[in-house]
Formats: structure tokens, C-alpha cells, sequence
């Protein structure tokens, strides 16, 4: 009884993290509007290098062109709602600022808070943004969609674990500031990992043997790559549980290392003040 | 008049000095920036070897041919970047009121502010690029005559006058809008990202919007044609020779239209 | 004729009325609607050679809008401009060359890069002969201490450092009229005063006509004969300190605590404008009645316990004349 009303009240002042950042988000409209003009540029682009790729051939590695349309758009989906949340450069800014270090003094987990805020503004980019626009993409450009009710379901479940696995490894990179003066490389680690290894614009069917080899024993697959192939159909069957399976191994590592590097800048901050 | 160039130009020389001099107070900070920059295009072309991986060749362009026409918009973007990379943040001078101090100095304040910023983590540009060239032009197994030389060189000078144009004219938005910085992102990065990929890919419409409008298929796709030797249903080849004109034109409207939002400016405050 | 004319100035901008809703934001993508703001109207006034000018007024008032049409960074709507006999904002650059500009809140100061490459590059944009530098800089540094921090990278100065520096700036060229704008805007008691010290003397030493606007009294106190008072975008008053204090000043209130309660309390030729328990506060005018024959009265009546009298603040006789105008009853309550 006294546990159901913490956790409720815990839940209930986590939220409320959410419902600000939705309403912030709200309030910069003119930041989505160029999101997504950025996002729907990508996919263009993105779209009709596929379209030249397969001009000419059927299938490719087993995967037609309308597969891989599907794929593209998908992928562009989840990456515009990966993109509402905060990014690497902004948690790197707030550790310079003395702005996190300044949160752990407040009585709440700042990882869990963070990670609601991003619910709130991925929520209010989702309904005002992603959802209009891709419905009439996927209506208009009629590629290959989930069949079932349970494809469609692993596929959102998927997606999730795919963010969270993101939101972990990101939080990460970004608390690498506390030790570094200078972040650029770190920086760029990061983004040309999760670009490439993610599956966000290849799919890792495409990629010579052995860098899909390199590719499976990393993380990133695991973002988009396994969201996405569940969502084409590339992935059926058992297959499925096992890439479900090891999204939720890495997530589970991820999630270690992500408190491990935060108690350490915990400490830092005890012991140094930021 | 020749008299007050000169000045400008050993003014310019002075205050870039300085800049430069600025950047290397955070000596790691620079040689990253340098470094990560050159790492980001690596990070590209890696991409682009894997995109071809199973696929061989993009609407008749092959891997080193693909690299060579990436590597020729990286080329002369970098120098682009060293004189006007800083205008993007051209709103929160107007913002934070630092613009003004511009205009109570002797001196032009487009001229001022292009000398405010000499950036060098642009080396970043050319150490990919030159490279990137180099490699392709031996695997490619390129002997170009003199006059291909001269076609590459105007390809850099129009390059730079080209998107160095756009830069210019998107931090002249900020004159009216207060905005810019997100301006380059969503709508210039975007499309420069286009521009890396032959232009045949894309519909017709895009095409000749790249062409007649936002000319950044004079940036790499026509020279390269030329450079490579190979040939579009599209395009003459010869629009390949016109990138140093195209981008002189394309930077003096850039410019004007600077100038007629620094008049909006000094009319309606900020 | 004097050295700044300004005749007739105003200056209107355009508002663009912000939309709500996101229907709103959309519609004024293509479509805008106006409201003028008359930010500066009809203002004239005259600056001699070698005068320090307050120029002062509430938030909003105009005092920037008129420093920024006087420095050519805007256009005026309408009315005339001179500035040295140079029409600022059609010879921007060569206006340029006569002026000195401080804007207290943001440097004019290359941020990154020590301060004296910050003078060294000034030099060259404002083309300053070698000697003069050389004589400027010396001066500057005795006057204003710059040698302490002329190797230390702008961004690393305090406040009143940076102050200095960028004053030191703004005369190297050797203008005939310097823009001070907040000069000493948050600034500490010492720096303030170091910067008073220092416009003043540049002012004596080497004939430098000084505007300046500000927030605080004390600046307007210690280094203005003249103050031109704006609000609203109009003039409200022009001419000197000491006028504003003879007009105003007359009127001084007396505070007297009484032994006992004071019932029915009344004197002639003061008015009680507030009482607290024993303590009641009398305002009288110098003209009508001496503060002694006052304590005399009252001490007829009462027994005193203590006086105190006080001068009318400058801040509070500013304040009634933005309320009330110059012809307004001076009525106001000290605190």
C-alpha cells in the first residue's frame, strides 16, 4: 500500500517532466517546423540514392526496392523522434555549465528525468509532426508495411528498447565531458557510429561480410537496424526474439555503463564541484 | 581607390592574423576541431564505399568516382568555410547587440565582419579533400591536360564564391528574421548533403532548381563531368566551364541582397 | 551653432503584432500585421563644444533609438542630424572617424584575444598615427591603470576592467565627441567613481564633448552641467542640473518625532503629508518659511524629541517629472 503510493508518486512527479517539456516544446514551434523540413530533406535525399541504386535490378541480397523504401522512410520516422530529444551537444553544454551538477543536488535521478523530458517532446514532435506526415508518405508511396498485429506490435516494442539503448549510450558520451576539456573527437565518434553502425541509412544486409560481423557485436544495430528490419519484414520468426533478445542484453549492459560512468561524475562533482 | 583596397586588404590581412592567433589560444581545441572534421568526411566516404558494396555503381558512378565528386564540393567548401563559415552566426551578433559595433567603425561593415572570423578548423576540409582527390585521380587513372587543371581550379574558385554566397545570404536573413544559425542547418546542410551524390539521382525539378536557381551543381557534379570525362543526358559538358562566372554572379546578388539587409538593419533596429 | 544639431528628429518603427495559436504563427508566415512605435518624436536640441550632456529617461524612452541615429547605426524617419557639421547616417564611415561609442553592456573588445591586440587592431581600423598611439596609450594607462591587465585575454577581465578598456578604446582615435552609453552600469562604488573621474578629466584635458545616458543619478550629479531629460520619445526637459533643483529643491520635508501623542496637530505654512505614531513628516517650502521657525512653532505646541530634515533626492524629483511634467505640483513623498 505505502509502496503503491511512492511509486505512484514517483511516477506522477516524473510526468510532470514530460508535460513541461511538451509544453516547451509547444512553445518553440518554429524548431519543429525546421526539424522537419531537415528530416524530410534527408529522406529525399536518402530516397532517390536507393531509387539509383536499384535502378535497373529487382532484388538486391534478397530485398526488393519497395522493401528498402520502406526501410528508408521507417528509418527517417525514428530518427526525426530520436532528433527530439535532447542531443549529445546540449548534455555536454550543461556539464560544461555546471547545469547537471547542479541537478544532483535536487531530489530526483537525473538520467530518469531526462529521459521523461524527451518523452514530452518526442511526444508533442510525434503527434503534431511525424504522424501527419508519414501517414501521407505511406499512403502515397504505398512500400511494404507490417502485416500482422503482432509484427506491428514487436516492431513498436523494438523501437522503444532501439531509443532507450540510444538514450543510454548518448547520456554516456555526453558525461564523458566531465573528464574531457575537449569533446570534438568524442563528438564525432559518436555520430559517425551511430550514422553508419545503426543501420540508420544502410541496412547492415548490405554491408561486406565482415563489417556486418563488426556491426552485430556492437550496440548500435540495435537502434535502428533491428526496428526497422522487424518493421520491412527482413526479420521474421525466431529471428525476431533473438534480435529482441539481444536489444534487451545490450540495453541491459548499456544501462550498467551508464550508471557506472554516472557515479563516477557523481563522485566528481562531490569531491571536485563540477 | 586603389589606395583604400590596399588598406582593406592589409586590414583584412591584419585582423585575420588575430583571429587566427584567437583560435590558437586553445591549442588541443584546434588541432580537434582539425581533426574532426577531417573524421566526419572519412566518416562519409566510408559510408558511401558501403553503400556500393553490394550495388557497384550509382546511376553509372563507381566508387572512386562518387569519392572524387565529394571530395571536389569538400575541397572548395573548406576554403569557403576559412572566410565565411562564421556568417551563419550572424543573429546573435544581431541579438545580443554586438552587431552595431560595426557600423561605428571606418570601415564597410560586410568587409568588418568577414574579417572578424578567419577559420581555420577548415584545414580539417582540405586534409580529407586533397587526399580524397589524390587517391581517386590514381585509381581513377586521371591525366589531365591543362586546361582540365584550369577546369578544376575554377571549380574551386566557383565553389567557394557559390556556397560562400549562400552563406552569405543566409546570414543576411537575419536581418529581417533575427534568425540564421538555424537556417544553415535545416536548409543549407541538408542540401549541401544532396549536392555529395550525382545529380542524375534526382528528379528534374531538383535538377534545374540546382542549376538555375541555387547554382550548386556548379560546385562539383559539372566540373566533374568534365574531370572525369564522362558525360550526362542532361547537360552539355561545357556548363562545366562556367563555375568561376557562375559563382562571381551568384556572390555579387548574395552580397547585395547583405546589403539590403543591413539597410533594413540601420531603418528598423533590432 | 553647436557641434551635435538635431532638429525635428523621430524615429517610428514597424511592429509586426504577433499571432497566437499555431494557426496564428502560420498566417504570419505570409501575412503581417503592423503597429507603429514612435519611438523618438519630434526632438530637438543642441550640443556646444566641450559640454558633458546627461542624456537620460526611463526604459524604453528613446535614449538608445536617438545615441543609435546619432552614431549613423539608424536611419531617422524624419528631421535632421548634425554631427560636426556630418550627417551621421549618410557618412556613416566618416562620422565614424570623429566619434567614440561605449556601449556599457557589450564589449567592442575581440573577446578571445588579449586586451592590447584589442588596441593594437583599433589602431589600425581607425588608421592612428604611431606617436599619437603611442602618447594615447601612455596617458590612458596612468589614467585608468590599464597596464594591469593589458596582457590578459578580454574575456578574463572584471567588469570595471573591461569598462576601462573599452573606454580606453573609444578615445584612441581621438574623437571630438564621445557615446557613453550605461557607462556605469554595473559597476562597484570605487570603479564607478574611477570612471567619473576619468570622463571628467578627459572632458577638462582635452575639450571631448561627452553624451552620456544612465540610470543613475549620482553619474548625471557628478559630471553633468546639463541634462536633457526624455520620456515617451519627446523631450521633457533641457538645461541645467541646478535649475531642476531650485524648481524642485524648494520644497524640503521635516520629520519630528514628538514626545507624546499629537492630537489635532497643525502648523502654519507646512503641510503633514504623513504620520506614523509620534513621528509626522511636514513638508514646507524655503520660500514661505525657515526650517528654524518651523521647530519654533512647534515647539510652542509640543514637546520635541528629535528633527531631522530632508533635502528632496534628485531620483525623486526625476521621477516627479516624468509623473507629473515641469509644471506639476511638486507633491511628491520622500522615502
Amino acid at each position: 500500500m505505502i509502496l503503491e503510493v511512492i511509486i505512484l508518486g514517483t511516477f506522477k512527479m516524473y510526468g510532470e517532466f514530460s508535460r513541461k517539456s511538451f509544453q516547451r516544446a509547444a512553445a518553440y514551434r518554429f524548431d519543429a517546423w525546421t526539424r522537419i523540413i531537415g528530416n524530410v530533406m534527408f529522406l529525399f535525399m536518402w530516397g532517390f540514392i536507393w531509387y539509383g541504386l536499384y535502378h535497373g535490378k529487382g532484388e538486391v541480397e534478397g530485398v526488393s526496392f519497395q522493401a528498402m523504401l520502406s526501410y528508408i522512410l521507417i528509418s527517417q520516422a525514428l530518427q526525426g523522434l530520436h532528433g527530439a530529444g535532447t542531443p549529445l551537444w546540449e548534455i555536454q553544454e550543461r556539464v560544461r555549465t555546471g547545469d547537471i551538477a547542479m541537478e544532483m543536488l535536487r531530489p530526483y535521478d537525473y538520467p530518469t528525468r531526462m529521459l521523461f523530458s524527451d518523452f514530452g517532446s518526442i511526444t508533442f514532435y510525434f503527434m503534431t509532426a511525424i504522424v501527419p506526415l508519414y501517414t501521407v508518405l505511406f499512403l502515397v508511396l504505398k512500400p511494404v508495411v507490417p502485416t500482422s498485429f503482432s509484427q506491428g506490435g514487436l516492431f513498436v516494442v523494438s523501437a522503444i528498447l532501439g531509443y532507450l539503448i540510444r538514450y543510454c549510450i548518448e547520456l554516456t558520451f555526453g558525461l564523458f565531458t566531465f573528464w574531457l576539456v575537449e569533446t570534438g573527437g568524442v563528438e564525432d565518434i559518436f555520430y559517425f557510429a551511430i550514422s553508419l553502425f545503426s543501420g540508420s541509412v544502410i541496412p547492415l544486409w548490405f554491408f561486406p561480410g565482415w563489417l556486418e560481423q563488426v556491426a552485430g557485436y556492437l550496440p548500435f544495430q540495435g537502434i535502428f537496424f533491428v526496428p526497422n528490419s522487424i518493421f520491412v519484414g527482413q526479420l521474421t520468426g525466431q529471428a525476431v526474439w533473438d534480435a529482441l533478445l539481444s536489444q534487451v542484453i545490450w540495453l541491459l549492459i548499456c544501462y550498467a555503463i551508464l550508471r557506472f560512468v554516472w557515479a563516477k561524475a557523481s563522485m566528481k562533482i562531490v569531491i571536485q564541484g563540477g | 581607390m586603389v589606395e583604400s583596397w590596399l588598406r582593406g586588404i592589409s586590414m583584412y590581412f591584419y585582423m585575420v592574423s588575430a583571429s587566427i592567433r584567437a583560435q590558437l589560444q586553445y591549442r588541443y581545441a584546434f588541432i580537434m576541431n582539425i581533426l574532426g572534421w577531417a573524421m566526419t568526411y572519412a566518416g562519409t566516404a566510408i559510408t558511401m564505399w558501403v553503400l556500393l558494396y553490394s550495388f557497384g555503381t550509382l546511376e553509372g558512378w563507381i566508387f572512386w568516382e562518387l569519392i572524387f565528386l565529394f571530395a571536389l564540393a569538400v575541397l572548395s567548401w573548406g576554403v569557403c568555410m576559412i572566410f565565411f563559415f562564421h556568417f551563419r552566426s550572424l543573429d546573435q551578433y544581431i541579438v545580443n547587440g554586438t552587431f552595431d559595433r560595426f557600423l561605428v567603425r571606418p570601415i564597410h561593415p560586410f568587409f568588418h565582419f568577414m574579417a572578424m572570423k578567419f577559420d581555420v578548423g577548415a584545414f580539417g576540409q582540405f586534409l580529407f579533400s586533397i587526399v580524397a582527390v589524390a587517391l581517386s585521380y590514381s585509381h581513377l587513372n586521371l591525366h589531365w591536360q591543362a586546361w582540365q587543371w584550369l577546369v578544376f581550379l575554377g571549380a574551386v574558385w566557383g565553389g567557394t564564391l557559390i556556397q560562400g554566397g549562400l552563406l552569405v545570404a543566409i546570414s543576411a536573413m537575419a536581418f529581417w528574421t533575427t534568425r540564421s544559425e538555424r537556417l544553415y542547418w535545416v536548409v543549407m546542410w541538408p542540401a549541401k548533403n544532396l549536392m555529395n551524390y550525382p545529380l542524375t539521382i534526382y528528379p528534374r525539378v531538383i535538377q534545374l532548381l540546382v542549376i538555375f536557381v541555387l547554382p550548386f551543381a556548379f560546385v562539383n557534379y559539372l566540373p566533374a563531368l568534365l574531370l572525369l570525362g564522362k558525360t550526362s543526358q542532361t547537360m552539355a559538358p561545357f556548363w562545366g566551364f562556367l563555375s568561376p562566372f557562375v559563382g562571381m554572379i551568384f556572390f555579387w546578388l548574395c552580397f547585395r541582397l547583405w546589403m539590403l539587409g543591413l539597410n533594413r538593419y540601420k531603418s528598423a533596429g533590432s | 551653432m553647436g557641434l551635435i544639431e538635431v532638429n525635428h528628429l523621430s524615429k517610428h518603427y514597424q511592429i509586426a503584432k504577433r499571432q497566437e495559436g499555431l494557426g496564428g504563427a502560420l498566417r504570419s508566415l505570409f501575412h503581417r500585421e503592423y503597429m507603429t512605435k514612435m519611438a523618438v518624436q519630434d526632438i530637438s536640441f543642441a550640443v556646444n563644444r566641450g559640454e558633458v550632456v546627461g542624456y537620460i529617461g526611463p526604459n524604453g524612452a528613446g535614449k538608445s533609438t536617438t545615441i543609435k541615429m546619432l552614431t549613423g547605426i539608424l536611419v531617422p524617419t524624419s528631421g535632421e542630424i548634425r554631427v560636426n557639421g556630418i550627417i551621421p547616417f549618410k557618412e556613416r564611415q566618416k562620422n565614424a572617424r570623429q566619434i567614440g561609442v561605449v556601449f556599457g553592456q557589450r564589449t567592442q573588445l575581440w573577446w578571445d584575444l588579449p586586451t592590447i591586440e584589442s588596441f593594437e587592431l583599433l589602431k589600425q581600423v581607425f588608421e592612428v598615427p604611431d606617436q599619437r598611439y603611442r602618447q594615447n596609450m601612455a596617458t590612458f594607462s596612468d589614467i585608468l591603470g590599464l597596464g594591469e591587465f593589458l596582457y590578459t585575454p578580454v574575456r578574463q577581465l572584471s567588469l570595471g576592467q573591461r569598462m576601462r578598456a573599452d573606454i580606453a578604446a573609444s578615445l584612441l582615435h581621438d574623437p571630438v565627441i564621445l557615446f557613453l552609453d550605461e557607462p556605469t552600469i554595473g559597476l562597484d562604488v570605487v570603479a564607478k567613481e574611477r570612471m567619473r573621474t576619468f570622463i571628467k578629466e578627459i572632458n577638462r584635458e582635452r575639450g571631448v564633448t561627452v553624451i552620456l545616458t544612465t540610470h543613475d543619478m549620482s553619474d548625471i550629479e557628478k559630471l553633468c552641467q546639463r541634462m536633457i531629460l526624455i520620456d515617451k520619445g519627446r523631450v521633457m526637459y533641457d538645461g541645467e542640473l541646478a535649475k531642476i533643483k531650485e524648481r524642485f529643491g524648494k520644497e524640503r520635508v521635516l520629520i519630528v518625532d514628538l514626545e507624546g501623542e499629537a492630537t489635532d496637530f497643525s502648523i502654519a505654512g507646512a503641510a503633514v503629508i504623513k504620520q506614523e505614531g509620534n513621528r509626522m513628516w511636514l513638508r514646507f517650502s524655503r520660500d514661505e518659511v525657515t526650517a528654524s521657525q518651523l521647530i519654533n512653532q512647534i515647539s510652542e505646541k509640543y514637546e520635541i524629541k528629535d528633527v531631522t530634515i530632508k533635502d528632496p533626492e534628485i531620483d525623486v524629483m526625476i521621477r516627479h517629472i516624468y509623473e507629473k511634467g515641469m509644471d506639476g505640483q511638486a507633491d511628491y513623498q520622500q522615502e
